[in-house]
């Protein structure tokens, strides 16, 4: 009697969550799933074609080849960049906190205001990035023609990094100084300390960097749509992007629904897959 | 604890959240719901962010004012608009009037369903003139198998030459005297001309070449093939081989060129007339010249404008209808033109004297009478927008990324074939 009640006292704490996910989540993906069954008119039921469709697409391919290179690069770098100032900003220098307000700043901007700042300072003819270079002797370039996806890269890199270095500086301050001081003793030196004692500690934010930001990078829409709108050519249309034309120019909504379910499983396989690495390093 | 005791105090704990969230969730609700009434005298209208003149906004606040009608004006960029024009076709939830982003669109809309023929509207008002009183090229661009989709707002011509009188001395006409002027223009930090990263902006080159951007009927694209190769060649020499263009930037802003010519990096640029208003607000100071379109093999222009139309779903057509009809007047149209420098579909409009005595609407009237012919059937056959993407991918891969011009051409015809 005594469980049943409280079975029930969960079941109504839990209702409204349950609530939230079936509606809001659950339906709509199951909806996509069906719209994903029909042709582009939503009449005919066509089954698995629309999924099959997807692997003999060259224009899918690209998009999700590029945005596998876009996730890639943005991890490593991102990562690479939010543990530096992590590390850099854990030490006791004057002003600190305010460089890490600073640089989390980017973070709590809009993409909208991020991707047309950015426009406008890359723009080879009238932006001030080119014009500083040529203020100290540096040709111009254009950065957005020649290397629009590792431009790309840059901008999220610049825009994220304050949030990744908060995380890295809330998994550093949970390290125990007690492991530095033993390494000193043992005659350890700053780089030793490094990749002997807080890379190996780190790893749980480490895990949870790379997961969160490999969701995030594989569904990145916004800036390509802004900065660049998917070009030159088709060089930036990400994954997100490509879905996004064939639902909203090329009015196709059930291929577009199947291309969004198909790109639900591979973020579902690569956040398992990267949870699977995680649980046997932890191990 | 006793249970009894336990489940006493939960249960009275449960009672109070559940009266505390219905409190909650009454007290969070509008003091005032909007009433189905309300909402039925809302008019929607979705609008090109660059075409809310104060010409338009008069009438529709007068509008608004005799029809007692709370209005909702949606200013948008195009692609915008139409993403969010596609997403409320979807739901049915749709506005009132929408301004039409170029001739052909309405069709597309109306063979799906989702936009009205406005023939019968036009019929029973005769007074508005429709479609006695426009110019053909404007009307027959928006007709399908002999219904008509949408009404002419604007008429243009994209193929206008804009050059910086203090820079070029004379106009060119032919694209020999065109390359001519730019290399003399460019020096240090000018470039004798400027290219857009917008496709559209590549048809007056090759409809100066009688290229042919579809045949729907024989599934073929930008033919004949040389000269289209001619053309996409002499654009693509223009930035890489006389370097008297810098490569335009991928965005979905169209405006680059006109930024440039307005900030005098840039002596020339082809473009339409709205890119006049920019320029004589922005810049003052720069002499504006406006020429005709260029000769290449023909002298040619490619037909611009938009134009409005009403959703098969609105609320009251014939409302939107009226609006139509006051946003299409002459005397709306006028104030437009005096306002933004826009050209405009009427007959009658072309025939006013403040018109004809405008040196500039002399030009773009000049220019519409040699725009090239559009293929209605692209429209109809619902691809438009899915081949229109493929050109721009093809055009941004020439232009901008130094691609060959052939082959890009070749893949574009494939694709493009493909995609019919």
């Amino acid at each position: 009697m005594i469980r049943r009640r409280q079975a029930m006292t969960a079941w109504l704490f839990l209702t409204p969550a349950v609530l939230f996910f079936v509606l809001l989540f659950f339906l709509p993906i199951g909806n996509q799933l069906l719209t994903g069954a029909y042709d582009s008119d939503g009449t005919s039921f066509v089954g698995l074609a629309n999924f099959s469709r997807a692997f003999g697409d060259p224009e899918v391919l690209h998009s999700f080849l590029i945005t596998l290179v876009y996730a890639a690069g943005t991890l490593v770098v991102g990562t690479a960049v939010g543990l530096g100032l992590a590390v850099i900003l854990n030490q006791s220098l004057r002003g600190r906190t305010l460089f890490r307000s600073v640089l989390l700043i980017p973070y709590l901007t809009s993409v909208s205001i991020i991707g047309l700042l950015w426009r406008n300072i890359l723009d080879p003819q009238v932006g001030i990035l080119n014009r500083l270079l040529e203020a100290i002797g540096l040709p111009g370039q254009t950065w957005l023609s020649t290397h629009p996806l590792a431009t790309i890269v840059g901008i999220t890199v610049w825009s994220s990094g304050g949030y990744t270095m908060v995380l890295f500086l809330a998994g550093l301050q949970g390290i125990p100084g007690l492991y530095y001081e033993a390494a000193r003793i043992d005659g350890a030196g700053p780089w030793r300390r490094f990749f002997a004692i807080t890379l190996p500690l780190l790893a749980p934010t480490t895990l949870f960097v790379s997961i969160i930001g490999l969701i995030s990078t594989l569904q990145q829409f916004a800036l390509p749509y802004i900065v660049t709108g998917g070009g030159p050519g088709n060089a930036t249309s990400l994954y997100a992007h490509r879905l996004f034309m064939v639902a909203f120019n090329d009015n196709d909504f059930g291929y577009a629904s199947a291309l969004s379910l198909l790109l639900l499983v591979v973020v579902l396989i690569l956040s398992l897959a990267q949870l699977r690495i995680g649980d046997r390093a932890d191990a | 604890m006793p249970p009894v005791s336990h489940a006493v105090n939960r249960r009275s704990f449960l009672q109070l959240g559940l009266g505390v969230t219905v409190l909650g969730a009454v007290g969070c609700s509008p003091a005032k719901p909007a009433s189905k009434k309300e909402d039925s005298r809302t008019f929607t209208i979705y609008w090109n962010a660059g075409h809310g003149y104060k010409a338009y906004q008069q009438v529709i606040d007068q509008f608004g004012k005799d029809h007692d009608l709370q209005i909702n004006w949606q200013k948008f960029q195009w692609p915008d608009l139409t993403t969010k024009l596609t997403a409320d076709f979807r739901s049915g939830n749709v506005p009132d009037l929408v301004e039409e982003v170029s001739a052909g669109t309405g069709t597309q809309y109306g063979l799906a369903g989702n936009v009205l023929a406005l023939d019968d509207f036009a019929a029973a008002d005769k007074a508005f003139g429709f479609p006695g009183d426009y110019l053909d090229q404007a009307v027959v661009a928006r007709q399908y198998e002999g219904k008509t989709y949408s009404v002419p707002l604007h008429l243009t011509a994209n193929g206008l030459l804009f050059y910086n009188k203090a820079m070029i001395g004379t106009a060119p006409t032919t694209w020999d005297e065109f390359l001519d002027a730019a290399k003399s223009a460019t020096k240090d930090k000018v470039s004798g001309c400027s290219l857009n990263s917008d496709p559209s902006y590549a048809a007056p080159y090759y409809d100066q070449q009688k290229v042919d951007f579809s045949d729907v009927a024989a599934k073929q694209f930008m033919q004949p093939a040389d000269d289209a190769l001619k053309a996409m060649q002499f654009l693509q020499d223009l930035i890489y081989t006389h370097k008297v263009s810098p490569a335009p930037v991928a965005t979905t802003d169209y405006s680059g060129p006109q930024k440039l010519f307005s900030a005098k990096r840039a002596a020339m640029f082809v473009s339409g007339p709205w890119d006049i208003g920019p320029i004589r607000q922005g810049s003052p100071d720069i002499e504006l010249g406006l020429a005709e379109p260029l000769t290449g093999t023909v002298q040619s222009a490619a037909m611009a404008g938009s134009g409005l139309m009403i959703p098969s779903k609105a609320k009251d057509p014939k409302l939107s209808w009226e609006l139509i009809t006051r946003l299409g007047a002459v005397k709306t149209e006028l104030a437009a033109t005096k306002e933004a420098g826009m050209s405009m579909p009427r007959k009658s409009w072309a025939a006013d004297p403040s018109v004809a005595a405008d040196p500039n609407l002399a030009v773009i009237a000049k220019s519409l009478s040699v725009v090239a012919k559009q293929d209605i059937a692209l429209s109809a056959s619902g691809k438009a927008a899915q081949i229109q993407d493929l050109w721009k991918k093809a055009y941004q891969q020439m232009i901008i990324q130094h691609a060959p011009v052939g082959p890009t051409l070749d893949d574009f015809r494939k694709q493009a074939g493909a995609a019919l």
